[in-house]
């Protein structure tokens, strides 16, 4: 039995901050895809590869120069597999660069050249293309792209009724802990935030450190933060 | 200020900063993270990427041309391309390592592969799993033996993500481009033209199911086997290739 938890100044603070990091993410992504609805809508047959190239301008400013910056580490749009006329794989991903303009570094994609390219059985596709809203894939290490422990958070996008691909951003777990860890310090018990799975995303202990795992031990008070797939666990 | 002290503080050797550089793109290309006939972004976009001068970026793009792993078209439709290698005689390349050195290199292996497998049984969870029974899956099906080793590849970058640890991934991706073409030789040897034994495939069966289990000393104990039984096989090729 899980106790289910009552009013508490500080949790709360913990939730209202995770709720404006996630809240930010997701409303950039609710940028990136309605600008890619509006570039492929107007595009009589099929698109190709470079139609995709109107949402840089976009996609750079999400990853330059604002509050949200500090968090997003890339942020684009990818293709469901057989959209695009002349890219049967296809991202429009663009990366941070600390020396200068971002970066693209993945384009063309051909899962028989190599065995990583599949990209729709990763979680963040998964997720929206079975219709989630708000999917956060992750805490993992993502060897395809930055070799850091991140988070990916995706959302769907649809064109006339069909789903068409997923605009993603990805957070490095340490910078998500940085906007959060101030918050659950405050937190005088033992205090961390789980995915859906429950895998730890952030703790104020070592003992439940990113990375582990809270398998429902018993003598945690577990709150949903907002309607995100994160939780926040408390002792007592 | 001494001399020796004066050295700690100058500039980095920049061709330690290109040998950097050939090794993380070499990594890539061994491992198939960059698939043959990949087109590489442009020099300068790669340079900003890495964080290198271009300078220093086209040196390591010429280390690897000399390596025939990039390829580099001029004109329109020109740029860097990804090649990977044909395989080298077994012989030649086996011919290059000591028996020490195999040793060492497996030793190293192990350690890191069994690392990894034990930390991916206490944490991995349904969503770390699917991909490698998802990787096994497709092995079984696979006929070809390059598939074959793209999959072997990616199943055992897979079990080290598993492990939550970013070090132990970059550093299992890094030891498949040492020792893994030649770990690949040595089940081929085993396998004859399949390229893999039953023997093989059991341990990867094995490994999967301990981390499935949560069997932390289990997984460990299969995937340092795994490592180790085919760093045996190869120094027994090496040793017969010296006769």
């Amino acid at each position: 039995m899980i106790a289910r938890a009552g009013a508490l100044p500080d949790a709360e603070a913990v939730v209202e901050r995770v709720r404006e990091a996630a809240d930010g993410v997701f409303a950039a992504l609710g940028e990136v895809r309605d600008a890619t609805v509006a570039c492929l809508r107007p595009r009589g047959g099929r698109p190709v590869a470079a139609d995709l190239a109107a949402l840089r301008p976009l996609l750079w400013a999400r990853l330059n120069g604002s509050r949200l910056s500090a968090l997003i580490a890339g942020i684009g749009f990818i293709a469901a597999p057989g959209l695009l006329a002349d890219a049967p794989w296809y991202l429009e991903w663009w990366q941070e660069n600390p020396a200068g303009d971002p970066v693209q570094l993945l384009r063309d994609l051909d899962p028989s050249s190599s065995a990583f390219y599949d990209y729709t059985h990763w979680d963040w596709y998964t997720g929206p293309h079975s219709g989630a809203e708000r999917t956060i894939c992750g805490p993992y290490v993502d060897y395809l792209c930055t070799d850091e422990y991140s988070l990916t958070l995706s959302v769907p996008v649809v064109l006339d009724g069909v789903f068409i691909g997923v605009a993603a951003a990805d957070v490095f777990v340490r910078r998500f802990e940085s906007a959060v860890l101030p918050a659950l310090r405050r937190i005088p018990a033992t205090a961390f935030l789980v995915n859906a799975e429950g895998r730890v995303v952030a703790s104020n202990t070592a003992r439940w450190v990113a990375g582990s795992v809270y398998r429902g031990t018993e003598g945690f008070a577990v709150r949903p933060v907002g309607d995100l797939p994160l939780s926040l666990v408390t002792a007592g | 200020m001494n001399v020796a002290r004066h050295a700690v503080f100058s500039p980095v050797d920049s061709t330690a900063r290109v040998d950097a550089v050939v090794r993380r793109l070499a990594d890539a290309i061994a491992v198939g993270l960059l698939a043959d006939g990949e087109q590489l972004p442009s020099e300068a976009e790669l340079a900003a990427r890495l964080g290198v001068s271009t300078v220093t970026l086209r040196e390591a793009l010429m280390a690897l041309r000399q390596q025939g792993m990039v390829e580099t078209r001029r004109g329109r439709g020109g740029g860097s391309f990804v090649r990977v290698p044909s395989e080298l005689d077994p012989g030649v390349r086996l011919l290059a390592f000591a028996v020490d050195e195999l040793r060492d290199l497996g030793d190293h292996y192990a350690a890191i592969a069994g690392a990894a497998a034990r930390l991916a049984a206490q944490r991995s969870l349904p969503s770390d799993l699917a991909p490698l029974w998802r990787s096994l899956d497709e092995m079984a099906a696979a006929s070809e033996p390059g598939a074959l080793r793209r999959l072997d590849g990616r199943f055992h970058i897979e079990v080290a993500a598993a492990s939550q640890s970013a070090r132990l991934t970059q550093e299992e991706i890094r030891l498949q481009a040492d020792i893994g073409p030649l770990l690949w030789l040595s089940h081929e040897a085993l396998g004859g033209h399949d390229g893999m034994t039953t023997e093989m495939a059991a341990q990867h069966q094995a490994i999967a199911g301990a981390i499935q289990r949560g069997d932390g000393d289990q997984a460990r104990a299969v995937a340092e086997r795994h490592v180790l039984d085919a760093t045996e096989h190869l120094i027994e090729l090496r040793l017969r290739l010296q006769e």
